[in-house]
């Protein structure tokens, strides 16, 4: 299962910023209840966010790249994911949450995209949804054009996360059936 | 209408937007409830008011139920905000509910499809929240769902035009992703224009299914007991007998595994669509991970696994896009091999010795196999086999993909470490960015076409590392750096040509992020080391490096963050004796001038452990030869470096190199005290050397000031040879009392100075 799923803007010399993060339901009796449960949810998916940021950061210094790339010119050209950098590492037990995760990572343009998986996770699978989360995140919520405000358009994104993560459950979807989940969600992407 | 969507989102983003607590008020908090829960509000209201109420988990106000919600959709929205709480009686009840809604029939038009899901998240984050009965419900229903979907397609939401005749319409058979007409049951790798319920319902519980048989598909009690994978017979064994079904559990492991052998038959078939591929490969892993987990929970399984297994292998072990596959099958071998009475070995011996070869630059290979590694790290404990030969390749992944795996290596490097590879560790850890460069080379190579492979003139030199790559006189280097397994034998006589062609390399970014991890590992070494590492081990190791100490890849700032310095000192801790038995290439490196400079931290920590450890009390072999000769040795160099009008020529070196090289000469007088005429001479200069002109431009007022005061208290411990003796020599330190009285030596010497030139108004206490 997904315990987590994460937009940030990984910045490069701006500290990264979390743009949108779902959690997937709370691990009943894991720490304290109340404001401190929400503080600290708040606060795991930063230090992910953060570790994420790093990451990339690296990896697009050992690919040559620069660090904070161009958005392109125009806002409804599609984008490729070809080459876009991702990867996968590992947090942890107690750094920042309970049980150990893994954190496997996209990134494209100037955003990143993160899924926060329990340990033994099919790791294929996670890096297929997120590069299916991704270009459908971007066309819906506009991220690319100018004036684009993902913070203000929550349900737009809840909706493709429960409909392609739904609750944290990653689904093994073969094209026809994304198409047809396109085509429930209206969407209509490049192919 | 548009206003309450732009209110909540704006207020969405409020409240997401600080991690400190915003209140609502409680009475708003029940309307978001009523209005989420409410039939008539459109579902982006919904959707949006479900956003803020999960933002503020948890939730004192809450009064969401879904007892009464019969809408499958609406269901699951409210179960994430009841899930977010953090309850264990939420997620109960939420599971109860959800349940129920699987056992009966749904109303018209709603589906199933969205309960799965919230099942899947109740019992990843309760695994106990159901009982045996719904369990045994739930199974039933998953088994019938991933054996018997319907075989045809769906029908196109009819489009309700003037013309549509949808009835006259045949539904066709589903196909497989390769277009050929499918002979056999509907699985996530079935292609159709439309899907039916029950086709989703297949999907849904195949992405759930390794869960739920971790959870709940071994034996009969609590289901962390077979989440822990311990092979569970069943309790009472059932055969299957014509016309009588199997119990729940054993049902569904017999449908689940019918499953997987068919998404391994359907994996290696060729899609139409490319993007299809990377689904059959996530299908294949997850396939053979579930059967491992089958043959964990009945080992009846195990023989059908096996021989499936094998034959996939043979398939798909020459095909480099199906290698992170191979991992999975490699690991339900190790489990359960022996009881097939299978010869596996085979296939280890590809995964180790070819695959990380070719595949180290994949990053997502890299952490997987290294996890792989990790979780069977008691393979690597016979130094024999196959897993532990193969460090050199494991390297690779961490040379290529350092910043990802430095943390797993971390846990993985002392599984690695025994008598018979730490040399050759060694030498690869300080080798590692060389090897992070030589792989660059490698990978380039293999991309240049035919004709530019045949390489340049052997006779001549090469012009680019490239062209090196397969020249005559660094072939060899670079198929030793390069190499699969460990080869402790053929290490070339030096690999200096090769590090000085790479140093081009250098500055790549790849290169220096790989630097940046040695120095970790190489502490980790040489804690792990000092645990076994024997008398002969340690012997060799010095001498190692004192030799690598400068045979360094030039990278900048590499070879101060080695530090190899304190190790030195720590290993010579270990086994004072060294000093004497190795007492040849100590003198030899403690006698060039040239290493105090370039070599600094090593000689300083060189000259220290001299100091400490060579005497009778160490070792009796010592004698008064040797003392005086490594005195003769250290007073030559510390004469050279102190000289009052230094040369062009003279090294410079800190200021602390110099305190140490006093410090060692008056402890080697103390022990032979015909010495101590000499060191009192030198010593007694310092104050002219410090004072002179062409020193201060070079030293700062402090450095030199505390060289003074050193050489000072020096001189007068020396004043007292008896004392001297005792406070220098004393006895080797087994118990912390008097570990501790060494390293107050410090302390000890300013006591004794103070004794000796009490300041006015001063008593010592």
């Amino acid at each position: 299962m997904v315990r987590a799923f994460v937009l940030l803007a990984p910045g490069g010399p701006a500290p990264c910023r979390v743009l949108y993060a779902r959690t997937f339901g709370t691990p009943p009796g894991a720490g304290p209840g109340g404001p401190r449960q929400r503080l600290r949810r708040k606060e795991q998916l930063l230090v992910v966010a953060r570790q994420v940021a790093s990451q990339c950061q690296l990896l697009q210094a050992s690919l040559g790249r620069p660090s904070s790339p161009q958005l392109p010119q125009l806002p409804d050209e599609p984008v490729s994911l070809q080459d876009a950098p991702g990867g996968v590492f590992q947090m942890s037990p107690g750094d920042p949450f309970p049980e150990r995760v893994t954190v496997v990572w996209l990134s494209v343009l100037a955003l990143a995209f993160a899924l926060v998986c329990e340990p033994q996770e099919n790791l294929s699978l996670a890096e297929i949804t997120l590069r299916r989360l991704a270009p459908r995140l971007l066309l819906s919520l506009r991220l690319l054009g100018p004036g684009a405000d993902v913070l203000l358009r929550p349900d737009a994104a809840d909706g493709l996360l429960d409909r392609l993560l739904p609750h944290g459950q990653m689904l093994f979807l073969n094209e026809r059936f994304l198409q047809a989940m396109d085509r429930e969600l209206g969407l209509k992407v490049s192919r | 209408g548009p206003e309450a969507v732009d209110g909540l989102q704006r207020l969405h983003l409020s409240v997401a937007a600080t991690k400190y607590p915003r209140k609502l008020d409680g009475k708003f908090v029940e309307q978001l409830q009523t209005v989420l829960c409410s039939p008539k509000s459109p579902e982006q209201i919904q959707v949006l008011c479900a956003a803020i109420l999960r933002e503020m988990s948890p939730c004192n106000d809450l009064v969401l139920s879904c007892d009464e919600i019969q809408d499958t959709k609406l269901l699951s929205l409210v179960s994430s905000v009841l899930l977010a709480q953090g309850s264990r009686g939420e997620v109960a009840a939420v599971g109860q509910r959800v349940v129920q809604g699987l056992e009966r029939r749904l109303p018209e038009g709603q589906s199933a499809r969205f309960l799965l899901p919230v099942l899947a998240n109740v019992i990843s984050l309760s695994p106990g929240s159901l009982t045996e009965e719904q369990t045994n419900v739930v199974s039933k229903k998953l088994a019938d769902w991933l054996r018997y979907a319907s075989i045809q397609q769906g029908m196109a939401q009819p489009s309700g035009g003037f013309f549509s005749s949808p009835r006259t319409k045949q539904p066709a058979p589903i196909t497989e992703v390769d277009g050929a007409v499918a002979t056999d049951f509907f699985t996530v790798l079935s292609v159709a224009q439309h899907y039916t319920q029950d086709q989703w319902l297949n999907v849904q519980a195949f992405s759930m299914l390794r869960n739920w048989l971790l959870c709940y598909g071994g034996k009969e009690q609590s289901p962390m007991d077979s989440s822990e994978g311990n092979s569970g017979t069943p309790l009472v064994p059932v055969p299957a007998t014509p016309g009588r079904l199997l119990p729940p559990r054993e049902r569904l492991r017999d449908k689940a595994f019918a499953y997987c052998q068919r998404l391994v038959e359907q994996s290696t078939r060729r899609p139409l669509k490319k993007e299809d591929g990377d689904l059959q490969k996530a299908c294949l892993i997850e396939a053979v991970t579930i059967m491992d987990i089958i043959c964990k929970q009945d080992s009846s399984y195990v023989c059908r696994a096996v021989s499936c297994l094998k034959i996939l292998h043979s398939r798909i072990c020459g095909d480099a896009t199906y290698a992170r596959a191979l991992l999975p099958i490699a690991q339900l071998f190790l489990n359960h091999s022996k009881q097939a009475a299978v010869d596996s070995d085979a296939i280890y011996k590809h995964l180790f010795s070819d695959i990380p070869a070719l595949l180290f630059h994949n990053p997502s290979l890299a952490f997987e196999f290294v996890q792989f590694c990790k979780d069977n790290s008691q393979l690597f404990t016979d130094s024999s086999s196959i897993f532990r030969q193969s460090f050199p390749n494991l390297f690779k992944f961490l040379a290529w993909n350092s910043p990802a795996l430095i943390s797993e290596f971390v846990d993985l490097l002392p599984f690695l470490l025994d008598p018979g590879t730490a040399t050759e560790i060694f030498h690869l850890l300080l080798d590692l960015p060389c090897l992070t460069a030589a792989l660059d080379i490698q990978l380039r190579a293999a991309a240049l076409p035919v004709s530019e492979k045949a390489g340049a003139d052997p006779a001549g030199k090469p012009a680019t590392c490239l062209e090196a790559f397969h020249h005559p006189l660094y072939r060899s280097m670079f198929q030793y750096l390069l190499r699969s397994r460990a080869a402790p034998e053929d290490a070339p006589d030096s690999l200096v040509p090769l590090r000085q062609l790479l140093g081009s390399l250098a500055g790549s970014p790849r290169v220096v992020q790989c630097a940046e991890t040695v120095p970790v590992l190489l502490e980790l070494f040489f804690r792990v080391v000092a645990e076994f590492a024997d008398g002969s081990l340690i012997n060799q190791l010095v001498v190692l490096l004192l030799q690598r100490s400068d045979q360094l890849y030039d990278i900048p700032a590499f070879k101060e963050d080695v530090v190899l310095g304190s190790n030195l000192a720590m290993l010579c801790g270990l086994r004072p004796a060294l000093v004497v038995e190795l007492s040849t290439e100590i003198l030899e490196f403690s006698g060039a001038v040239s290493n105090i400079q370039s070599k600094e931290a090593i000689f300083t920590h060189m000259a220290w452990a001299v100091g400490e450890f060579l005497s009778v009390s160490h070792d009796k072999r010592c004698t008064v030869e040797q003392i005086t000769r490594f005195f003769e040795t250290l007073e030559a160099v510390l004469f050279e470096i102190t000289q009052l009008r230094p040369q062009a020529s003279t090294p410079s070196c800190a200021p602390r190199a110099i305190s140490v090289l006093m410090a060692t000469l008056t402890k080697l007088a103390a022990r032979s005290q015909d010495l101590i005429p000499r060191v009192s001479m030198f010593l007694s200069k310092m104050r002219t050397f410090v004072q002179s002109p062409a020193v201060t431009s070079v030293y700062c007022e402090e450095d030199l000031e505390e060289i003074l005061i050193r050489a000072t208290e020096l001189m007068n411990l020396l004043k007292m040879p008896s004392v001297a003796q005792f406070v220098f020599t004393p006895p080797v330190a087994s118990t912390r009392f008097q570990k501790e009285v060494n390293d107050s030596l410090p302390l000890a010497l300013r006591m004794v100075t103070q004794l000796l030139e009490p300041a006015a108004g001063s008593m010592p206490v």
